[in-house]
């Protein structure tokens, strides 16, 4: 396969914040979002892509194939129980206003979610984009990404609304 | 049978829920009819409002999340992307190989960056003599840290291992005037001959990394790979030895 065009270097230079999310989306912690982002920017210096792919879709593609590789091969348990402590620091301030309790709520929340469907979440609601953008940036059919997204939001409304009650 | 519940209906052939409805509502993805009837819903069941204002509210509870964190993407990937004849040494089987301390610290301090391995050199910075062989007669192997060849060459060592012909070969570093190399010596009846060496660029990083394999760089890792009968000794094996004379 062709090493990466001028063109397709930039266009990937311009995803990499958005990759960057995609990997955290994927992973629920950020050192392994960062090593993520690190090896699929390698994987793409070493291997390239067709002339014609769409640098997007195709480093979205690759990203989630390593993950999907590295989550095969580690320890699952141990390092999601080091994760869980790790993602709950997410998003949150020393301060223990209520804005950082409920990001530490929503934070734990969506480290619970399926990959899949925290994924198509991030795809929808954080990055904007419309389904069939988000299923073809995640090489799945539209009706996919529709009940992923309806899942996520579902199992955190009950999540999120269990929390709030036990708190209460 | 039909489903008598009237929140449940057929969408391209799937059965969706209230949930789904009010997912597909915020995302604008629900049909001009179905927003209608939604609408009218929403306004006529209070209970079906709060669960749509619930998921917003999450919705933009997730999008601060993201906003918090660290956006910002490594410096050295845009550097890896820009730059001209890049490859890209393979770590991750010495990663999976070397389970020593020593290892693991000089992968997390260091990212190699290959360029050009086939850019001729005006002089040979690798050629054996004196005082490489003195250096990789006696220094310690580090992470971080330059040692002077006594001219204007740098020296580090990264690692030693076992040969599997019996041989004691170090991983090391060389330093000039900006460039640098990486070679493996190994010593054969007291005397340390170089085996394979490449020139590189170096970004010394905290993070760990990664890397994939590569095409033309390799010869270094895959040297050590095919040479290496066991893992890197630890820091008090290596002193050990280059005590003993090796």
């Amino acid at each position: 396969m062709a090493k990466l065009s001028a063109r397709q270097r930039q266009d990937l230079i311009e995803e990499l914040p958005r990759l960057k999310r995609f990997c955290l989306s994927l992973t629920s912690d950020p050192s392994d979002a960062e090593d993520l982002l690190q090896i699929t920017v390698e994987r793409l210096l070493e291997k390239g892509m067709p002339e014609d792919a769409h640098v997007a879709k195709w480093s979205h593609r690759v990203c989630r194939n390593l993950w999907i590789d590295e989550i095969r091969s580690r320890d699952v348990r141990s390092r999601y129980a080091q994760a869980e402590g790790a993602m709950e620091g997410v998003g949150t301030t020393s301060s223990n206003t209520d804005e950082s309790v409920q990001l530490d709520r929503v934070s734990a929340a969506m480290e619970r979610l399926p990959p899949d469907q925290r994924a198509a979440l991030v795809q929808v609601a954080v990055e904007g984009c419309s389904y069939a953008e988000a299923a073809a940036l995640l090489d799945v059919p539209i009706g996919t990404i529709m009940s992923r997204v309806a899942r996520a939001r579902k199992a955190l409304a009950e999540d999120l609304e269990w929390s709030v009650e036990r708190e209460a | 049978m039909t489903d008598d519940r009237h929140n449940v209906v057929d969408m391209a052939g799937t059965r969706v829920d209230d949930d789904h409805l009010l997912s597909m509502y915020i995302d604008n993805e629900l049909d001009a009819e179905r927003t209608i009837a939604l609408v009218e819903r929403l306004r006529a069941e209070p209970a079906l409002g709060a669960r749509l204002s619930a998921m917003e509210g999450n919705d933009e509870a997730v999008r601060k999340l993201y906003a918090q964190v660290d956006q910002d993407v490594p410096e050295h990937l845009s550097s890896f992307l820009q730059a001209d004849n890049v490859v890209v040494v393979s770590f991750a089987r010495r990663w999976q190989t070397w389970a020593s301390a020593t290892a693991a610290a000089s992968c997390a301090a260091v990212i190699a960056l290959v360029m050009d391995l086939n850019q001729p050199a005006d002089f040979n910075p690798m050629t054996m003599d004196a005082q490489l062989a003195g250096s990789l007669e006696t220094s310690h192997s580090s992470a971080t840290g330059w040692e002077s060849l006594g001219d204007d060459r740098q020296f580090r060592s990264v690692l030693t291992f076992p040969a599997a012909d019996g041989r004691w070969c170090r991983e090391y570093l060389l330093a000039q005037e900006g460039s640098h190399w990486r070679g493996v010596a190994c010593r054969d009846e007291g005397q340390w001959v170089n085996q394979v060496v490449g020139s590189e660029v170096f970004l010394e990083q905290e993070t760990q990394y990664r890397p994939a394999g590569v095409d033309e760089s390799e010869k270094v890792a895959r040297f050590i790979d095919e040479t290496a009968t066991d893992v890197a000794l630890g820091p008090q094996q290596e002193a050990a030895l280059i005590s003993s004379g090796w």
